[in-house]
């Protein structure tokens, strides 16, 4: 990821198009990204997902496989 | 990168969701836990939920949920073969006494919680509250091993935490259908 990848608007899906794409994907070939707070996560996340709270995200952006599709919330 | 935001955040999301913190059940990947303990953590997770299962199964008045359970315990028991099979792969050490006699992971089932604990709190429960409990343990099994899928990703393991977190997927949708009739 560069820096002009911050500048650029990131597509929206809605949470139905997310679970038809989550469903029989498998769980590795995609990254899915909770950006919330740590207390939110804790209370309630999408199974699987991983935490990177949005203050740290373009410091930890390399722990995501730029080659596979990201889906944040 | 290809990113996308879902809309509404989570409050939109309309589906099963876990809780508790990142590290939850494994002190998660942070990268120092070898296949072998993870590995093992499953089978013990596995156990706990087989002996939650079998106790609760037959207290139960609710005749059909505790065939439910009944078919849990043969779940968890496949499982824990399929969890040996692994470590064996692994370790070269098929034997599920290596994993049972790891101290620290005794007396604990999925979600992370105690055995003892669990049945303690079931004692005179209806069929609806441990329904709704096993939910929420199984949820937390389904999102570790989804979690596992991506710590192996092209690693055997891999394949085989998929199929474990499939089938508690089905266990999870199985569960919110007798809890629908019962709510």
């Amino acid at each position: 990821m560069g820096l002009r990848d911050f500048f650029k608007p990131v597509p929206t899906w809605s949470a139905d198009q997310v679970r038809e794409f989550l469903k029989g994907q498998n769980p590795a070939e995609f990254n899915l990204v909770d950006v919330r707070e740590p207390s939110e996560y804790e209370k309630e996340h999408l199974p699987g997902a991983r935490h990177i709270p949005l203050a740290q995200l373009a410091r930890r952006i390399r722990e995501l496989d730029r080659e596979k599709p990201t889906i944040a919330y | 990168m290809k990113a996308y935001s879902m809309a509404g955040g989570i409050d939109a999301w309309n589906g099963f969701t876990a809780s508790g913190p990142p590290e939850m059940g494994m002190l998660v990947f942070a990268g120092t836990e070898s296949p072998e303990e993870l590995i093992a953590l499953s089978w013990a997770l596995e156990e706990g939920s087989r002996r939650f299962y079998a106790a609760v199964a037959g207290t139960l008045q609710d005749k059909e949920a505790g065939a439910f359970f009944e078919k849990l315990v043969l779940a968890e028991e496949s499982h824990k073969k399929t969890v040996v099979q692994l470590y064996g792969e692994i370790t070269g050490n098929e034997s599920s006494l290596a994993l049972s006699e790891r101290g620290d992971l005794q007396d604990i089932m999925e979600g992370g919680v105690r055995v003892s604990e669990a049945l303690e709190w079931a004692q005179g429960k209806e069929a609806a509250d441990i329904l709704q409990y096993a939910m929420s343990l199984e949820i937390n099994a389904y999102d570790l091993y989804l979690k596992m899928v991506k710590r192996f990703e092209e690693e055997p393991p891999a394949t085989i935490f998929e199929t474990l977190a499939k089938e508690e997927e089905v266990h999870l949708n199985r569960m919110a259908e007798l809890l629908g009739t019962r709510t």
